[in-house]
């Protein structure tokens, strides 16, 4: 691997073209155009004509991946010719070393790319710049004795080359040339085993660059790129996106997967992409989903959209009063393994009432054998009820400068917690279904 | 939550379903009752009264089998037509498409907005004033309304059309003539006649339709789950054309080809209209005609962005920001400025730039329909979804069907 950097900044792009370009000129001219190549001559050791090139397979491996062989068009034939009887690939023609052929109709078989069926003018996954692009040209190169894949030229310019007649058309244009180790392919067989190994670039990105991802790619690439994803990743990226993707995402995979991804969700943002299906679909997502996740979520989902309970999220830090500060921090770090989760710990007394919200700069430095009911005091802490309007919410939340408020019912039982984010999220939905002139003009309500 | 009250909630609940999805089908349908088509159907109406009102029908149904396609081919693959092309049928053919669908679209954009002018000229507005507002009109609601309000504003816009209804009716046709024209097919025999019937099948079915109706569903993040609903908008929204475009035609054959006055464009028919059916039937003609324009003008330059984005690689949608999709919004520019700057270029003859865009459209329909039926068949794209041999051939016979009327077109519009 060229790079040997752990996590390569979003804008390397200009760089790894001119590190690429720097590379090409040691190579000199020995760069070939895949996209160039298709339908050249193939020639036997006399000079004959024995067919034509139809395509170049590579074996699916890391890195610049080798050349295995290539498809030859002989008459209606599609032949295999092994990387090994191959003299020389030039941008011309490619030559042989003998004639033998397996004149066998070409199988596809896992672990190998067919360049020109597969790549080319499909949509790739450019991991280094966290984007979707479509490859215009494959460049081969043999820095060592064999033909490997190296790049992925997705310029608009080598797009527009290629439909050049002749010459100019199939030689090689190298503009915005992309390290092959940096891109994921698609519709491979065998493909997703290329992705799971835990060092794949892929597993790098943070859930919104994946979540930008997603949203860009084809129906089946989407399917493919999420499929290879852990739940959690993949949960996480959900999370990123916005309603219409997330419901797109989740009617697209099996009940079971669906039911899997919003179980790992946030609990407010699942209940927020199953209030928008249809209700027999929900209902078969809730039932395939474990008894807890499904509770807590159709709880959450007895709320209006627009109302504290709607944008609030169940997950909760509690302890009772009689707890110490040293069972408060144990219960916080048994949180902390959802990032979402703030750093306050919600005391009750015994009937679940609350007393007080706790947060975690308060337990700094205290004894943990302490009795948390002694942090218990003021400022106590702000609440709402679950049926207040989100403008109540807002207006709560502003004038308190807090984080987070706390949701609690009738008999004072915190049901949930609303984060500053939950509202912007819940806002800016609203804004979304606006029209134009209410949003041009700053219509408040 | 709402209770649930006996049978009305999941009435109510198909109703938001299909709220949800709708657009696709009836923008891309709507938008082709364009002042293009409306000239067409005009002139169809004016020249030749009732009898050619079948090639209407068979537009109709012709633009219900391929919008359909185009969108079951966007919901199923999630990419638009444009880049299918690109990587189902290679590069050559993905920069030709292109190139042909961005010039016809350039030259379709400007139609529009000389429709713009024509239609304002009724009112007293000068074009000068006209044109520029509408293109910075049409800018603004795409640019910065964002997705659900672009739809729902250009859905209201389309409401303009009920005017066409409004002036047929007021120009009291002859029912009995226009229903027997309608289902029983004359054929065309002079060469003038075979061009407008001709050219009424290329307005219906316009390639950049086509390109939008796919990548719009894309945009609008369809599923599978949606198919049915978005057949009836689609139909709904090809079989209103098909309306609009009948009470068009019959509002022309009742007043207009019954005194035998002879028309070359929509605002013509507009004011030959006055003192036939009224001064309320000229400004209704009128208004609709602004109306259409400013529909097309609005999905023109965006059909023409979804695809150039699409084409290249870097997909787009109405969401992303200028900075997300540099591309996609330079195309948008490119076609409102060039479009609407044409037509403001004084003493400039548009004629040989709408004459030149309907060979280029006429020309580029049949490989897309081509394309299009190919990617249908196509199981590694559509899967489950790939057409049967059945449904291919209906496709063939269209195409075919097509393909004779612009052979027939071609040979006729050669100089003699």
């Amino acid at each position: 691997m060229a790079t040997g950097a752990e996590l390569p900044p979003r804008r390397s792009r200009v760089a790894a073209a001119s590190r690429f370009l720097g590379v090409r000129r040691e190579l000199g001219t020995s760069l070939v155009s895949v996209a160039g190549l298709v339908g050249r001559p193939v020639r036997g050791r006399g000079g004959e004509l024995v067919g034509r090139l139809a395509d170049v397979v590579v074996r699916s491996e890391a890195g610049y991946p080798a050349v295995a062989g290539f498809v030859v068009r002989i008459g209606p034939r599609r032949a295999w010719v092994h990387a090994q009887d191959v003299a020389g690939v030039e941008q011309g023609q490619l030559r042989l070393l003998s004639s033998r052929f397996d004149l066998q109709d070409v199988v596809r078989r896992p672990g190998e790319i067919q360049l020109v069926a597969d790549v080319i003018d499909h949509q790739l996954v450019d991991v280094d710049g966290v984007q979707v692009v479509r490859a215009a040209d494959l460049y081969l190169a043999a820095p060592g004795e064999t033909w490997r894949l190296v790049g992925v030229d997705v310029s608009l310019v080598s797009f527009l080359r290629r439909a050049l007649p002749g010459r100019p058309g199939r030689r090689p244009s190298p503009g915005r040339v992309l390290d092959w180790a940096g891109v994921h392919p698609f519709g491979i067989i065998g493909g997703p085993v290329r992705l799971s190994r835990p060092n794949s670039r892929v597993h790098r990105l943070r859930p919104a660059e994946m979540a930008d991802l997603l949203a860009d790619l084809g129906r089946a690439e989407r399917r493919e790129l999420l499929a290879a994803l852990d739940t959690d990743a993949a949960a996480d990226a959900l999370e990123e996106m916005n309603a219409t993707d997330v419901l797109a995402v989740l009617r697209d995979a099996p009940v079971e997967r669906a039911a899997e991804l919003l179980a790992s969700m946030e609990r407010d943002e699942a209940a927020d992409a199953l209030r928008d299906l249809p209700d027999d679909e929900r209902e078969d997502v809730l039932r395939a989903m474990h008894d807890e996740s499904a509770r807590e979520l159709r709880t959450l989902l007895t709320y209006e959209e627009e109302t504290a309970g709607g944008v609030m999220t169940s997950g909760m830090v509690l302890v009772g009063s009689t707890a110490t500060v040293g069972d408060a921090v144990t219960a916080l770090q048994a949180a902390a393994r959802h990032p979402d989760q703030p750093a306050e710990v919600v005391v009750v007394d015994q009937e679940g009432r609350l007393l007080d919200d706790v947060s975690v700069l308060e337990l700094l430095g205290v004894d943990p054998g302490r009795p948390i009911a002694e942090l218990v005091g003021p400022p106590w802490p702000v609440t709402v009820r679950p049926g207040a309007g989100l403008r109540d919410v807002v207006s709560t939340m502003t004038d308190n400068r807090g984080s987070s408020i706390l949701v609690v019912d009738e008999q004072e039982r915190p049901v949930g917690r609303i984060l500053a984010d939950d509202v912007i999220d819940a806002l800016t939905r609203r804004d979304d279904r606006r029209w134009p002139w209410q949003r041009w003009i700053g219509t408040s309500s | 939550m709402t209770p649930t009250k006996g049978l009305r909630r999941p009435r109510l609940t198909a109703l938001a379903g299909l709220a949800a999805v709708v657009g696709p089908g009836l923008l891309a349908g709507l938008s082709d009752d364009d002042p293009a088509g409306i000239t067409t159907y005009s002139v169809l109406g004016t020249d030749y009264g009732y009898t050619f009102l079948w090639v209407l029908a068979v537009s109709t149904i012709a633009l219900v089998l391929f919008q359909d396609l185009g969108a079951r081919i966007g919901v199923v693959t999630g990419q638009g037509l444009a880049g299918l092309i690109r990587q189902r049928y290679g590069a050559r053919a993905g920069v030709l498409s292109i190139t042909a669908l961005f010039v016809a679209n350039v030259g379709t954009t400007t139609a529009e907005f000389a429709g713009i002018a024509a239609g304002g000229q009724i009112f007293g507005i000068p074009r000068v004033i006209s044109v520029p507002v509408a293109a910075v009109l049409v800018s603004l609601l795409v640019l910065r309304g964002g997705f659900r309000r672009v739809e729902r504003v250009l859905l209201a816009l389309s409401a303009v059309f009920i005017a066409y209804v409004g002036a047929g009716l007021l120009a009291g046709p002859d029912w009995g003539a226009a229903l027997h024209g309608l289902v029983v097919p004359t054929l065309p025999t002079s060469s003038d006649a075979i061009l407008i019937c001709t050219a009424t099948l290329g307005t219906t079915l316009a390639p950049w339709g086509l390109a939008f109706i796919q990548s719009y569903s894309v945009d609008k993040k369809l599923t599978s789950h949606h198919l049915g609903l978005l057949r009836i908008d689609v139909i709904t929204g090809a079989v209103l054309t098909g309306v609009i475009g009948f009470f068009v035609v019959i509002s022309c054959a009742a007043t207009l080809h019954a005194r035998g006055i002879s028309i070359t464009d929509a605002s013509d028919a507009a004011v030959a209209l006055e003192p036939l059916a009224g001064r309320v039937a000229t400004e209704l003609f009128a208004f609709g005609l602004i109306g259409a324009a400013l529909l097309a003008a609005s999905i023109l330059p965006l059909s023409t962005a979804y695809s150039v984005s699409d084409i290249a690689g870097r997909p787009a949608a109405l969401d992303d920001s200028f900075r997300d999709a540099p591309l996609f919004y330079a195309s948008f520019g490119a076609v409102t400025v060039v479009g609407a700057g044409l037509v403001l270029i004084p003493g400039i003859s548009l004629v040989p730039i709408l004459v030149g865009t309907q060979v280029i459209n006429a020309v580029l329909l049949l490989p897309l329909l081509a394309y299009m039926s190919g990617i249908a068949r196509d199981r590694k794209l559509m899967g489950d979804y790939a057409a049967g041999r059945a449904v291919s051939s209906t496709y063939l016979v269209v195409i075919a069907l097509i393909t004779i009327c612009i052979l027939a077109l071609g040979v006729l519009s050669l100089p003699r």
